[in-house]
């Protein structure tokens, strides 16, 4: 017992916290990843996400499976967000930073809207997987299976998305650009171009984000306002454009809003803003954040 | 000579007559208020299309007593201070003499109370409080049911059919508190046990954390105080969870278009209740009109929000007739009191104690995979209006509710 509350329900519900901060690790990392690299503060991040859901409700609904969803999303919103980069952000790097600003802003109205115009307005429900339904059994632990699977896939992610900054050339080149770009260009790289991949990168793990979250609610055109301000929370408080400080905050804030849902389910939401705030104060640049990126 | 003249006095006569019925005739302006951006434009849609439907009938017989109906509407974004600011607009700038709409119960009461003020009827189409206590007022009246009341329909079936022992699920705001007085206070009366509450701040996504406690303690159902996305997540969890194999899940109040969002995983164990629902039409030639009408004109049928703007677009041009005016809002309001109507389900009448549209409440049951197109659920109940709506003096003074502590 753990404060009158038996301890399998303390674990799962960690377990639940763990779940929900994998999605946010996946919505936080793309942000971060964007700001990193371009400056630009993506308001449209959770527009995109709200993508994702409807990539994979359209691609299973087409292929009947949840994995070719998976992939469609990352690749079709992906490409999506290259080109979004290449042809309506590119030409305002340089001028006023608020430029950027206000498009993604304009894009996180005109997309929803889009979105009701070809999907209508009632939301489009995607099943949860069969391969993970039901749940394991762990001695007093029911652990569902999607929420395992959010977990390890989150995980397995966050591993290939390491390794590929750290070991590839172009991974190298991409962190090289975030330090540096004007060095980076000096030595003969395309960074424009580089550019144009960090933010398809980037939108491909909002994608992502969306996709495994539509089995658990339904893919809706308003939902990416919800998730566009989970991803900021997250980013602040882990430190702008800091890949680690998404990982650790997404999980950190995953875990703070379950346990706060079990005491006072009403505070849930006000709790995320309220870790932000103390981190704020604590430590402007966030737990990650380099110093004068706060 | 003499012929000549009165032909030509009878056509003076006439040209008088026909100038002066020209003079009398009035345009009717009728301004609407609707949420038609944000998550609830699904609804707000359907509101202005029942709404426009009423309108266009009315003008096709030739308008209220020879007088065409004009009508406008207004996107109030489901935000109290926008929907006041559209409000004025429709008074002060459209010239609107009767306003009507909305979809939430507390812009509703801010509606109301403008209204007043103005003296400008006003016709609510969503479930409200404004007909209780001091909010009660001669211009206003409420055509979905009382929060109370779909509160009492539905726990009074589940008390009798699911068990004693139950657990909620509330949106911490006025309405899901309004549905969980409700529940506790029909609880007491038929030896209900309520086993505790969670609230779930509006907009949450994840349910799941709250799941674990209701697991615990095993209740015979689950009650959902809750609409929209943040139902359609609940039900969507608690199906992964298990939830729903374990115990019955019953949403006080549910929605065509959530249904169609949660999918299969809204099934036999998943009921909920609405104020119409197109099926009705199997058992009232009204329903089956109005539905077969809003069908062919919009492809789909309608929402309970729309059918309850129809209802109020259709009473109140009613009203005028039954006054004998389409000018003297005092009389028109008086004329609604106590007028009995048949229009969308079965014979119903507006109270003319506080104008409060008295109308049963139905129960369904979801249909999960065997669900196709519009065909989502399956009607259980039909809950008969009086049976769920207290008394004149006590929805005026002393709802039995007041004493009702919500847990913490």
């Amino acid at each position: 017992m753990f404060f009158d509350v038996p301890w399998n329900v303390v674990v799962l519900q960690l377990f639940f916290g763990l779940a929900l901060g994998s999605i946010f690790v996946l919505l936080a990392s793309g942000l971060s990843i964007i700001y990193g690299l371009l400056d630009v503060v993506n308001f449209a991040h959770g527009t995109f996400a709200m993508l994702g859901a409807y990539a994979v409700f359209l691609a299973v609904s087409l292929s009947g499976s949840f994995g070719v969803g998976i992939l469609s999303a990352v690749v079709i919103v992906g490409l999506v967000g290259g080109l979004t980069e290449y042809l309506l952000l590119k030409p305002l790097y340089g001028k006023d930073p608020l430029l950027p600003l206000l498009l993604t802003f304009g894009l996180s109205i005109a997309i929803p809207d889009l979105i009701k115009i070809i999907f209508g307005l009632i939301g489009k429900p995607v099943n949860y997987p069969q391969a993970f339904s039901g749940a394991t059994i762990l001695g007093p632990l029911i652990l569902p299976n999607y929420r395992l699977f959010i977990i390890f896939f989150t995980l397995a992610i966050m591993i290939s998305l390491w390794l590929f900054l750290k070991k590839s050339d172009l991974g190298m080149i991409l962190r090289a650009s975030t330090r540096d770009s004007g060095m980076v260009q000096i030595l003969g790289v395309n960074v424009s171009r580089i550019w144009t991949i960090g933010f398809a990168i980037g939108i491909g793990l909002a994608a992502l984000g969306g996709a495994i979250s539509a089995p658990m609610m339904a893919a809706t055109p308003d939902m990416g306002v919800d998730m566009t301000m989970v991803a900021f929370v997250v980013t602040v408080v882990g430190g702008l454009g800091s890949l680690g400080g998404a990982i650790v905050g997404g999980l950190f804030i995953g875990v703070v809003v379950a346990i706060t849902s079990f005491i006072a389910g009403e505070y849930a939401t006000v709790s995320m803003y309220f870790c932000m705030a103390i981190i704020l104060l604590i430590r402007p640049r966030g737990l990650f954040g380099e110093i004068g990126r706060e | 000579m003499r012929i000549r003249s009165v032909l030509m006095a009878l056509g003076l006569i006439a040209t008088v007559v026909i100038l002066m019925g020209i003079a009398e005739a009035k345009e009717i302006k009728y301004g609407t208020m609707h949420p038609l951006t944000g998550a609830y434009s699904v609804l707000g849609r359907d509101q202005q299309r029942a709404t426009e439907m009423a309108v266009e009938e009315w003008n096709a017989k030739g308008g209220v007593l020879g007088n065409k109906i004009v009508w406008v509407s207004r996107d109030d974004q489901l935000n109290g201070a926008v929907a006041l600011r559209r409000a004025k607009e429709l008074v002060d700038e459209e010239k609107c003499d009767f306003i009507g709409g909305t979809l939430s119960g507390s812009i509703s009461i801010a509606i109301n109370e403008f209204a007043c003020k103005n003296k400008v009827p006003y016709v609510a189409y969503c479930m409200s409080d404004m007909v209780l206590g001091t909010d009660q007022c001669q211009y206003g009246s409420a055509f979905m049911v009382i929060p109370y009341s779909a509160a009492l329909a539905v726990s009074k079936y589940a008390f009798d059919n699911l068990g004693k022992k139950w657990y909620s699920l509330t949106a911490d705001y006025r309405w899901g508190q309004s549905l969980l007085e409700g529940w506790i206070w029909q609880s007491e009366q038929m030896g209900g046990k309520f086993l505790g509450n969670v609230y779930a701040p509006l907009g949450a996504t994840d349910f799941s954390t709250y799941y674990a406690k209701i697991l615990a303690a095993n209740p015979d159902f689950l009650v959902m105080n809750n609409l929209g996305a943040d139902q359609t997540a609940a039900i969507k969890q608690a199906a992964e969870l298990g939830l729903t194999k374990k115990m019955k899940i019953v949403c006080t109040k549910t929605a065509m278009h959530t249904i169609k969002e949660v999918g299969p995983a809204y099934d036999e164990n998943i009921m909920g209740g609405m104020t119409f629902y197109w099926k009705l039409g199997e058992k009232y030639a009204t329903s089956k009109k109005f539905s077969d009408n809003f069908m062919k004109k919009y492809g789909q049928p309608s929402e309970q929000d729309g059918e309850s703007g129809y209802v109020a677009t259709n009473v109140l041009f009613m009203a005028m007739e039954k006054a004998g005016t389409v000018t003297d809002k005092e009389k028109i309001m008086n004329a609604m009191e106590g007028l009995k109507y048949q229009l969308t389900k079965g014979p119903e009448y507006v109270r003319a104690c506080d104008r409060q549209r008295v109308q049963s409440y139905l129960l369904l049951k979801g249909k999960g995979n065997k669900a196709k197109d519009w065909d989502l659920a399956d009607i259980m109940a039909e809950i008969p209006g009086e049976s769920i709506l207290m008394s004149c003096e006590d929805n005026a003074k002393k709802l039995p509710f007041i004493n009702i502590k919500l847990p913490k």
